[in-house]
C-alpha cells in the first residue's frame, strides 16, 4: 500500500516538475488562445471543404447530398493536358519572379546603402517602394500603354536607337510573355523588397568595416566579403519563406494580359481553378487542382528548410 | 490609474449611447423620407386618386419597400435622384436597387452560388444554374393571379415551363413577346459593318463578300491614310475576354446563319456541327492574314481591351468591322453626338457567295424560356413584387416611362403615332441623361410591352416609325435616300428561325463533359485565329491542320450531341404546342 502511495507521490511530484514550466506561463497561453481561435477558423475551418474534391460538388445539394467519387477529379486533373500548362508556366514565371526579385532587390539594397547622403538615400527609398502600393490594374494599364504597338513609348525608344525597324507587338507574344511578368514584378516590388535587407545591414557591426578599410580593403571588397556575408541569413528565411510560394506566380497580371494568343504561356494554376471552379461550374476539379498546389507548397517548404538546417544551420521552425 | 478607469468607463457609455442614438435615428428617419404624399400607413384603396402631374393610378399598398437586384449586363445603376424611379416609388412604395454586373457573369454567377447570397431579382443569370442550385421561385401561381402579367406570359408558360423541370415557370422572360411587331430599322446585333463614308466613296455600293468589303476599305484606306490627324484602321478584331466574339464569330454569318452561337444548325435535319473549322472559315481568316499583311488590321487589335476598343472607333478612324451593334454602340454614340454621321457605320450584307445573308431575326414571338428576370428564394415579399409587375405594364405606365408626359416629351402623330419632342431625344440620345432622367433602366429590366399595341399605337420610342424618321440626322437621311432605302436594315434579310433557336440560349448543365468541351472549343478558337491571322502566309496551312487537330481533341462532339439532345427536345415539345 506503501508502495503504491509513495508511487502515486513521485508521479504526481513529477507531473508538478513537468507542469511547472507551462502553468509559469499561464498569462502567456492565455493571451495565444484569441489568435489560435483566429487561426483555427480562418485556416484549418475552411480545409474542410477539401471535402469537394473527392466528390462530383453540386451548390444546390451541399456536402451532404453530393456524391462522392474518391479520386476521379484527380485522375481528370492529371489527365488533362491544360492543368500540366498551367503548373509549368506557375513554375516558369515564379522562378523568374523569384530569381529576378531577389537578384534586384539585393542588389539594389547594397547600392542604396553605399549612398552616404541620408536626404538622397530616404528620398530612392520612398520614391522606389511606392509602386508597391499601386494596384495591379494600375500597373497593368501603364505597361500596356508603354509596350504598346502604336506608339508605345518602349517601341518608340527602339525605333529612335535603331535596333527594331518596326513595332513589336510585346504582349502578343508568348515568348515575351513571362520576361514582362518578370520585369512588371521587379518594377513593383523591388523598392519594397530591398526594405528589408537595409535593415539587414543598418545592425551589421562597423567595426567589421573599419577593420576592412584598415587592411586597405576597397568599396566592392567591403561590399563583398561583410555586407553580403552580413545579410546571408535574412536572404536564407526569406528564400524559404519564399519557395513556400513557388506555385504562386500571382494572378493578376496574367488574368489582365491573358489574351487568347499569349493563353498558353499565361494560365497559372490560379487562373485555372478560377476558369473550372467558378466559370464552368466544376468545383471539385479545381479544389483538386487546390489541394495538389498546397501539397506541393507543403513539400517545398519542408524540403527547404530541412537543406537549409543542414547547410547552414538557420532553419525556420 | 483610477481616473483613467472612470475616463474609459464613461467613453465606453458614451460610445453606447450614440451607437443607440444612432440606430433610433435611421429608424426614425424611415417614414418621414416616404411621407410624401402617400399617405404613412394606411392601405386602404380609398387613397386611389390620379397622381396629378403623370396622371397614373397609384397602388393600393404603398408601404415602402426595396428589393435588390442583379443584371448580367455590365452598365451603371441610375442616379438615386432620378425623378421618373422617385415618381414610381411614390406611386407604388417600391424601390429596385440595381446591381450590374462588374467582371465576368460566369465568374460572377459562381460566386453568387458558391456563397448561396442571392440577390432577391436577378435578370439574365443563367436561371438553369440557379433552379439547380433550388434557388428560384416557382413564378406560374403568381403570374396566373395578376391579370396584366396573365395577358403578357399565359400563352408562353408551355416552353417557360419546358425550360426547367416541365411543372413550373421560373423566368420572367422579356425580349421576343410583342403581340404585333414593329418593324425592324436597323440590325442591333452581329454582322459587318462599315463606315458610312466608305459606302459614299464608292458611290453608294453595297458590298455582299468579304473580298468586296475588304476591296473597298483599302480603296477608302489608299485615298485616306488617316481621317482627322488619326492613323486609319482598315478593320479591327476586339479580342478581349466574352466579348471575342467578334474574332470567332463570322464564319457562322458567312454561311448564311444568324447568329446561333458556337455551332451552326442544319435546318433541315436539325443537326449541329462547327463552323469553326470549316472551309469558309479557313479562308476567312486566310482573307484577314492576307489583309493583315497589307496593314488593313494592325497587330494591337489583338491585345486591346475593351475600352480601348470603342476609343478608337469613337476616334471616327476605324473603316470597318465584326461586332454587335450594342457592343460598339457607345462609341458609335459618341461620333453621334459630335455630329460626324459619315463616320457611323451600316450593316452590309457580307455573305458567301451565292449564299443569302442572315443578319436579322424576324421577330417571331419565339421565347428563349430560359432567360429573362428570375426571383431567388431571399426575395422579401414576391407577392407585392409581382403585383408591382404588373402594376408596371399597365398601357399608360409603360407610356410614361417610354415615353415620358404628353406634350413635354412627346407628341401625337395622326390617330395613334406618337413622336419625341427634340428636347426629350437629346436626353435619350445620350446614355447618361437617358438613364438618369428617364424611366429606361426601370423599363428594360422589369416586364415590359414591345412592338405596337393592338390599335397600332408603337409601345415605345424604338418601335415607332414616326420616331424613327424624326429622329434621322440630314445626313442619314440623304445617305438612304441615295441608297434607295428607308431604313438600313432593308439591305439585310430578315430570317425566321425554328422554334428551338437560338442555341447559344441552350443551358449546359455544370461540370458535364458537354460543358467542357464547349470550354475548351472556345479557348482553342481563342488561341489559333490571331496566330493564323498573324502566321506567316507560307505555314498557313499547316497551322490549319494543327488548329483542326486541337480542336477535334478537345471532343467536341460531347458538346455537340447535347445540343443535338436539347434541339430535338425543345423542337419536340414546339410541335406538342402546335407551332
Amino acid at each position: 500500500m506503501t508502495v503504491l502511495k509513495s508511487k502515486l507521490n513521485m508521479f504526481m511530484m513529477s507531473l508538478q516538475r513537468k507542469l511547472k514550466p507551462y502553468l509559469a506561463q499561464k498569462s502567456l497561453f492565455f493571451m495565444i488562445i484569441p489568435w489560435m481561435i483566429f487561426t483555427f477558423i480562418f485556416s484549418y475551418l475552411p480545409l474542410t471543404g477539401w471535402i469537394m474534391a473527392f466528390q462530383n460538388f453540386r451548390p444546390g445539394k451541399g456536402y451532404w447530398r453530393s456524391p462522392f467519387v474518391g479520386f476521379d477529379q484527380f485522375k481528370f486533373l492529371f489527365s488533362e493536358p491544360g492543368f500540366w500548362r498551367s503548373f509549368r508556366n506557375t513554375l516558369g514565371m515564379s522562378t523568374m519572379n523569384l530569381i529576378f526579385s531577389f537578384v534586384f532587390a539585393i542588389g539594389f539594397a547594397l547600392l542604396l546603402n553605399e549612398v552616404k547622403n541620408t536626404y538622397f538615400k530616404r528620398t530612392v527609398q520612398t520614391i522606389s517602394y511606392l509602386p508597391h502600393f499601386l494596384s495591379w490594374i494600375i500597373v497593368c494599364g501603364l505597361i500596356s500603354s508603354i509596350l504598346s504597338s502604336s506608339d508605345g513609348a518602349f517601341n518608340n525608344l527602339l525605333m529612335w536607337l535603331g535596333i527594331i525597324d518596326r513595332p513589336i507587338l510585346w504582349l502578343g507574344e508568348p515568348k515575351y510573355f513571362w520576361w514582362i511578368v518578370a520585369f512588371a514584378n521587379v518594377w513593383k516590388e523591388t523598392g519594397w523588397n530591398s526594405i528589408i535587407y537595409l535593415a539587414a545591414m543598418s545592425s551589421i557591426d562597423p567595426a567589421l568595416y573599419e577593420a576592412c578599410e584598415i587592411d586597405g580593403g576597397s568599396r566592392y571588397r567591403k561590399m563583398w566579403h561583410i555586407t553580403l556575408p552580413g545579410i546571408r541569413q535574412t536572404i536564407l528565411v526569406l528564400l524559404i519563406m519564399n519557395l513556400g510560394w513557388i506555385l504562386n506566380a500571382g494572378f493578376e497580371v496574367q488574368y489582365l494580359f491573358g489574351r487568347g494568343v499569349v493563353m498558353d504561356v499565361s494560365e497559372t494554376i490560379d487562373i485555372f481553378v478560377l476558369k473550372y471552379g467558378i466559370t464552368l461550374g466544376n468545383y471539385s476539379l479545381a479544389t483538386a487542382a487546390g489541394i495538389f498546389k498546397s501539397v506541393i507548397s507543403i513539400i517545398m517548404i519542408v524540403t527547404t528548410n530541412y537543406l537549409s538546417g543542414k547547410i547552414e544551420e538557420e532553419r525556420l521552425f | 490609474m483610477k481616473t483613467l478607469k472612470k475616463v474609459m468607463a464613461f467613453l465606453m457609455v458614451v460610445t453606447m449611447l450614440l451607437s443607440i442614438a444612432a440606430c433610433g435615428s435611421k429608424e426614425a428617419q424611415n417614414p418621414s423620407v416616404t411621407s410624401t404624399p402617400v399617405d404613412t400607413g394606411t392601405n386602404e384603396p380609398a387613397a386611389v386618386e390620379k397622381d396629378p402631374e403623370t396622371g397614373l393610378t397609384p397602388m393600393a399598398n404603398r408601404t415602402p419597400i426595396t428589393y435588390h437586384m442583379f443584371i448580367r449586363d455590365p452598365g451603371q445603376a441610375p442616379d438615386p435622384n432620378n425623378p421618373v424611379l422617385k415618381k414610381i416609388t411614390e406611386l407604388t412604395g417600391v424601390t429596385i436597387e440595381f446591381e450590374f454586373l462588374v467582371g465576368d457573369l460566369n465568374e460572377k454567377i459562381g460566386v453568387l452560388l458558391a456563397s448561396g447570397e442571392y440577390p432577391e431579382i436577378m435578370f439574365g443569370a443563367d436561371a438553369k444554374k440557379f433552379f439547380d442550385a433550388g434557388a428560384l421561385v416557382p413564378l406560374d401561381d403568381y403570374i396566373m393571379k395578376y391579370p396584366n402579367l396573365r395577358a403578357h406570359y399565359e400563352p408562353f408558360l408551355d416552353k417557360m415551363r419546358a425550360g426547367f423541370d416541365g411543372e413550373h415557370a421560373y423566368t420572367l422572360e422579356n425580349y421576343n413577346l410583342e403581340r404585333i411587331p414593329s418593324p425592324i430599322f436597323d440590325n442591333g446585333g452581329a454582322g459587318f459593318w462599315i463606315q458610312k463614308a466608305v459606302i459614299e466613296e464608292a458611290g453608294y455600293k453595297i458590298p455582299r463578300t468579304i473580298d468586296e468589303y475588304f476591296q473597298m476599305i483599302n480603296d477608302y484606306r489608299a485615298k485616306h491614310p488617316t481621317i482627322d490627324g488619326v492613323e486609319t484602321i482598315g478593320f479591327a478584331i476586339l479580342c478581349d475576354g466574352w466579348r471575342d466574339f467578334c474574332l470567332r464569330n463570322p464564319a457562322l454569318h458567312l454561311l448564311g446563319s444568324t447568329n446561333e452561337g458556337d455551332v451552326i444548325v442544319d435546318k433541315t435535319t436539325f443537326k449541329s456541327s462547327l463552323y469553326q473549322i470549316t472551309d469558309t472559315a479557313k479562308l476567312y481568316y486566310k482573307k484577314l492574314n492576307e489583309e493583315f499583311r497589307k496593314g488593313t488590321i494592325k497587330a494591337d487589335t489583338f491585345t486591346q481591351t475593351f475600352d480601348e476598343y470603342i476609343g478608337t472607333i469613337a476616334s471616327g478612324a476605324v473603316l470597318g468591322m465584326f461586332d454587335q451593334h450594342w457592343n460598339f454602340m457607345q462609341g458609335e454614340n459618341v461620333l453621334k453626338s459630335e455630329g460626324r454621321y459619315e463616320r457611323t457605320y451600316i450593316s452590309v450584307p457580307i455573305a458567301n457567295p451565292g449564299v443569302t445573308d442572315a443578319y436579322l431575326e424576324a421577330k417571331s414571338g419565339t421565347i428563349s424560356g430560359t432567360g429573362g428576370i428570375t426571383i431567388s428564394t431571399k426575395c422579401k415579399d414576391v407577392d407585392r413584387l409581382m403585383a408591382f409587375y404588373d402594376w408596371l405594364l399597365n398601357r399608360e405606365v409603360q407610356d410614361y416611362l417610354q415615353w415620358g408626359i404628353e406634350g413635354k416629351d412627346w407628341v401625337r402623330v395622326g390617330t395613334v403615332g406618337k413622336k419625341l419632342t427634340d428636347e426629350r431625344r437629346a436626353i435619350i440620345n445620350d446614355n447618361n441623361k437617358r438613364r438618369d432622367l428617364t424611366g429606361d433602366t426601370l423599363w428594360q429590366y422589369t416586364p415590359k410591352m414591345q412592338g405596337l399595341y393592338e390599335d397600332g399605337a408603337p409601345c415605345g420610342p424604338a418601335d415607332s416609325e414616326d420616331e424613327f424618321f424624326a429622329g434621322l440626322s440630314e445626313y442619314d437621311q440623304n445617305f438612304f435616300s441615295k441608297l434607295g432605302i428607308k431604313y438600313p436594315a432593308q439591305i439585310l434579310t430578315v430570317v425566321k428561325n425554328p422554334a428551338y433557336y437560338p442555341v447559344w440560349s441552350f443551358a449546359i448543365e455544370d461540370g458535364s463533359p458537354a460543358r467542357l468541351a464547349h470550354a475548351k472549343l472556345e479557348d482553342v478558337c481563342r488561341k489559333y485565329y490571331p496566330q493564323l491571322i498573324m502566321s506567316d502566309p507560307a505555314k498557313y496551312d499547316s497551322l490549319w491542320e494543327q488548329f483542326v487537330a486541337e480542336v477535334k481533341a478537345g471532343k467536341p462532339e460531347d458538346y455537340l450531341n447535347e445540343v443535338d439532345r436539347q434541339i430535338q427536345l425543345k423542337m419536340e415539345a414546339a410541335a406538342k404546342e402546335g407551332n
